[in-house]
């Protein structure tokens, strides 16, 4: 009605100064300039601060050192690699579920094959990679005969990686894809053109500022991924993430690790400010969450859509064989040379393992409720009330979340390890990493769940007598609650699969699976490995199937569901 | 929470926004309204008018910048929504979407204590009062437009509201629904005597659920009164516009005594009145509504010559185009049943009837 209606955000009366608000403002102020902003100024000071002198010697040892050079410049190859060739296959993927006509059980196929390597622990295709194509691989060595191969290397690892993140393309542009109006296709067509320039000079330019973002979100995440190429990269491949771990704890050098993971801050703050200010406000579709109908036209002729559903389902299938591979390998004496049935892989890790798991599952029980909590209130709080530094707030709640983990786990590492606050070897800093680092996928529900909530919805139970305290409980909360539990889960799957921060934060108190894992494979005891991914593999799949459950009771409109979330 | 008809007062209520280009803009400007005890008032005008600023400030949902807003005697300016005792009807309904029908109704009475049986009974009566018994335990993605547009009307007359106010309630349903839903909230209104505030931007509307309109533009009232008043004697060219359709014809005023007068299309119409201020010489605008331009055979005395432009067939009348002495005029004639045709080029000769003439002051600008 009144054109600067939106633009002026009239306040609601009485909006501000309410002394609740200022108070979670401020604990919750408190909290983020404790977990957030200050880890991040004490590995900024020792960095460039030595015996209290400013001095940048570090940073120019690091800089000088041409293994090190290499270790970025191929970070950088790498996560390009991934970003370009896992934006291909997500876009293949989510082409074909968006407009291939397919059934709806061929739909749940797709999703389920994308949705292994979302919620699986870390070194799990690492570690399928190494069983197929290793010096004694099933691939290699039993089907080809191939002697003297050597697994480690760019190529494996980028192929790891992109099976890994392509589901994260897949994510963000399947909504893309299905939101374009399919009239503005077959406009297209009608207007004379073939199905390929349709495709061409319609639906992909529409699709470009989606493809752009997955691209960022894949470069991103191969960027900070810690995990696969600690096991596949291998010497002739430093990357930097491992190298500021090796660092670390081979070298005990936290001055370096630390400048290390300063130098990857540099294009990792990039990406994410690029995504966040750039291309995300390029959208050409608003997608509001219900598909756009069925297409009018077949936008595919069958010959082209079978070829698409070939891809993927050599993909898929190369997906599932991963993780058969993996189940066998936990379930045989030792993979490529005794293949006899055992379960001792499951009594060891239910045995020597168990400390680990039962940490692991308290650090998560602790994290979940309150990582979603945080997630709903922060969440509400900046879409909904004024304050001061409301926007500065969203802000700083998504830096832990952006960074690569081995920036966090490091900076939390320098700034608890001493007075005042001394965290190091509890379990309390593994929690708060979590709650910090994953949180935010919870916060960014929350804010998209209440920017989809009409404004009227309140006003009308404002209208019908409500308070304000009565409207939040009654209408706003059972309408967000979605986003609660669906941070819940994401808080939950993370803190089960985690390890690029959390392996700086772990001691002999409080240890996790996914860092017993890596013990396991550095150790050679592969079996044991596989046993405790397809174990972490089982309770992930369980806890998603419970909050798909709570999901489903309380559905609330265009709710974003665990897996959706999970893209990143 | 008094249950007695009472009026609704707005004295120069004033509401600015900044605009990202425009700067400070009046979204409403000292606005003045009178709603009598019982009466349905609608605002009416074009979009970014005012009209929902209006509405959503007595509404409580937002604060005017200046002027007040009374409820009877009582100054409720101060007061939030939910302190008011108000019935408020969405463009979009704004049902709850996770509440069955039975709870969005009974949402007003449970935040006002009411007891379990007590809100049964008023849910149910007042379900079946807008035809929607039955439909309890639905929820509002399972019901259509108009059965959505019906619970939200329940829900907000089932708290027996001081004051009902309508949000542009009808502009996401269909023609046909549209006219049947206006008629019902016009039942409504009357059965229950609730001192009603309604806003649209659809005059046909306006007319045919309003006691009396108030016609804004540009964050002002403009004119107010009855459907006829408003059709018949606008008061000024954006009102003549807006509301219907209108034949405005430069003249000058050729006599400004007792007998008004005005020279117009090579001729001289007597008229019923002028407007005032105005002295023998004037520019003025004749305006006469495309029903009331009789068109008739060449030679009937008395008649101005006329040549049909276009004639457009359809149905219960046709639309005529005509020029008269260079000017085009716009003429609507009934169908008789006689079959006359009037074919393009026919020479045809016009009358305007004195009573249907209104005399103007000439358009501000070309704005209107």
């Amino acid at each position: 009605m009144t054109p600067s209606a939106a633009a002026a955000a009239p306040r609601a009366p009485g909006a501000h100064r309410d002394p609740v608000v200022a108070g979670t403002a401020f604990v919750l102020w408190a909290l983020l300039a404790l977990f957030v902003v200050y880890p991040l100024v004490m590995l900024l000071g020792r960095v460039v601060y030595d015996q209290g002198q400013f001095s940048l010697a570090g940073l120019v040892t690091i800089l000088a050192d041409r293994h090190q050079i290499r270790a970025f410049w191929n970070s950088l190859l790498l996560a390009t690699l991934v970003g370009l060739i896992g934006t291909v296959v997500g876009f293949i993927f989510a082409f074909t579920a968006a407009r291939g006509r397919l059934p709806r059980w061929l739909l749940g196929v797709m999703d389920a094959s994308v949705l292994l390597p979302l919620v699986s622990p870390p070194f799990t295709t690492a570690i399928a990679m190494i069983f197929s194509f290793g010096p004694r691989g099933l691939i290699t060595y039993d089907l080809l005969g191939l002697k003297g191969v050597t697994v480690y290397g760019l190529t494996s690892t980028m192929f790891s990686e992109v099976i890994t993140y392509f589901p994260i393309a897949y994510l963000t542009l399947r909504p893309i894809l299905a939101g374009i109006d399919s009239n503005i296709e077959g406009m297209a067509l009608s207007l004379g053109a073939s199905r390929w320039r349709v495709f061409r000079t319609v639906t992909l330019p529409l699709s470009i500022p989606g493809l752009a973002n997955a691209f960022l979100l894949l470069f991103a995440a191969s960027l900070a991924d810690f995990a696969t190429p600690l096991i596949l990269a291998g010497n002739q491949f430093p990357v930097l993430p491992t190298q500021a771990f090796l660092q670390i704890t081979g070298m005990f050098d936290l001055r370096g690790g630390a400048a290390l993971s300063f130098v990857l801050l540099v294009p990792a703050l990039a990406v994410f400010l690029l995504q966040r200010y750039w291309v995300s406000r390029r959208y050409y579709v608003t997608v509001t969450g219900k598909g756009a109908g069925v297409a009018p036209f077949d936008s595919v002729s069958p010959a082209v859509r079978n070829a698409l559903l070939a891809l993927c389902a050599l993909i898929a299938l190369s997906i599932a064989y991963f993780y058969v591979l993996l189940l066998y390998a936990s379930l045989v004496m030792a993979l490529g040379a005794n293949h006899a049935f055992t379960l001792q892989h499951y009594r060891v890790i239910f045995t020597e393992g168990v400390k680990a798991i039962r940490d692991t599952l308290v650090i998560a029980g602790f994290a979940m409720p309150l990582g979603g909590l945080y997630g709903i209130l922060l969440g509400y709080l900046v879409t909904k009330k004024q304050f001061l530094g409301r926007r500065s707030m969203e802000l700083v709640s998504m830096v832990n979340y952006a960074l690569p983990g081995t920036i966090v786990g490091i900076a939390y590492l320098i700034a608890f390890n001493d007075p005042p606050i001394e965290l190091t070897g509890t379990a309390l800093i593994i929690v708060a990493c979590y709650i910090f680092r994953y949180g935010p996928t919870g916060i960014r529900a929350t804010v998209a769940l209440l920017s989809q909530i009409d404004k009227s919805l309140e006003e009308a139970s404002q209208g019908l007598g409500a308070g304000s305290g009565t409207t939040f409980r009654r209408i706003t909360l059972p309408l967000i609650l979605p986003a609660f539990f669906a941070g819940l889960g994401v808080v939950f799957i993370r803190s089960m699969t985690a390890i690029s921060a959390t392996i700086f934060l772990v001691s002999v108190s409080w240890t996790l699976v996914t860092v017993k894992i890596l013990e396991n494979i550095t150790e050679l005891s592969l079996g044991p490995a596989a046993a405790f991914s397809v174990l972490v593999c089982v309770i992930v799949f369980i806890v998603i199937a419970i909050i798909g459950r709570l999901l489903r009771v309380f559905r609330a409109p265009g709710a974003p569901s665990v897996t959706s979330m999970l893209g990143g | 929470m008094g249950n007695e008809t009472i009026g609704v007062r707005v004295a120069g209520v004033s509401k600015r926004y900044t605009h990202r280009v425009k700067g400070e803009i009046y979204a409403a400007r000292e606005v003045v309204l009178d709603v009598r005890p019982g009466e349905f008032l609608t605002l009416l005008g074009p979009s970014g008018c005012g009209k929902t600023t209006t509405l959503r400030i007595v509404a409580g949902f937002e604060m005017p910048d200046a002027g007040r807003v009374y409820f009877g005697g009582e100054d409720v300016t101060a007061k939030p929504a939910n302190q008011r005792n108000i019935g408020f009807v969405f463009q979009n309904y704004a049902l709850f979407p996770h509440l069955s029908i039975f709870e969005n109704v009974a949402y007003g009475l449970r935040v006002r204590g009411a007891d379990d049986r007590e809100i049964g009974r008023a849910v149910g009566d007042v379900l079946a009062l807008v035809g929607l018994a039955g439909y309890e335990q639905q929820f509002s993605a399972q019901l259509s437009g108009g059965e959505q547009q019906r619970v939200a009307l329940a829900r907000a007359i089932v708290i027996r509201p001081r004051v009902l106010l309508f949000d542009e309630p009808l502009s996401n349903l269909d023609a046909k629904l549209r006219i049947q839903m206006r008629q019902e909230i016009r039942a409504l209104q009357r059965r229950l005597a609730i001192t009603t505030l309604y806003v649209t931007h659809d005059q046909e509307e306006a007319m045919a659920v309003s006691d009396r309109i108030a016609v804004m533009n540009q964050g002002s009232v403009v004119q107010e009164g009855g459907a006829q008043d408003l059709y018949h004697r606008p008061a000024s060219d954006f009102v003549a516009k807006f509301i219907g359709r209108v034949n405005s014809i430069p003249g000058q005023v050729a006599s400004a005594g007792a007998a008004p007068a005005v020279a117009a299309l090579g001729t001289t119409f007597a008229v019923p009145a002028l407007p005032p201020g105005l002295a023998g010489g004037a520019r003025v605008q004749l305006m006469v509504r495309p029903e009331a331009v009789e068109v008739v055979a060449a030679d009937t005395a008395g008649a101005l010559p006329a040549t049909v432009v276009s004639s457009t067939f359809l149905g219960e009348k046709a639309e005529i185009e005509l020029t008269c002495q260079g000017i085009a005029l716009q003429a609507i004639r009934y169908n008789t049943g006689r079959g006359e045709v009037f074919a393009e080029g026919a020479k045809v000769g016009v009358r305007l009837p004195e009573a249907a003439l209104t005399v103007l002051p000439p358009a501000e600008g070309s704005a209107g």
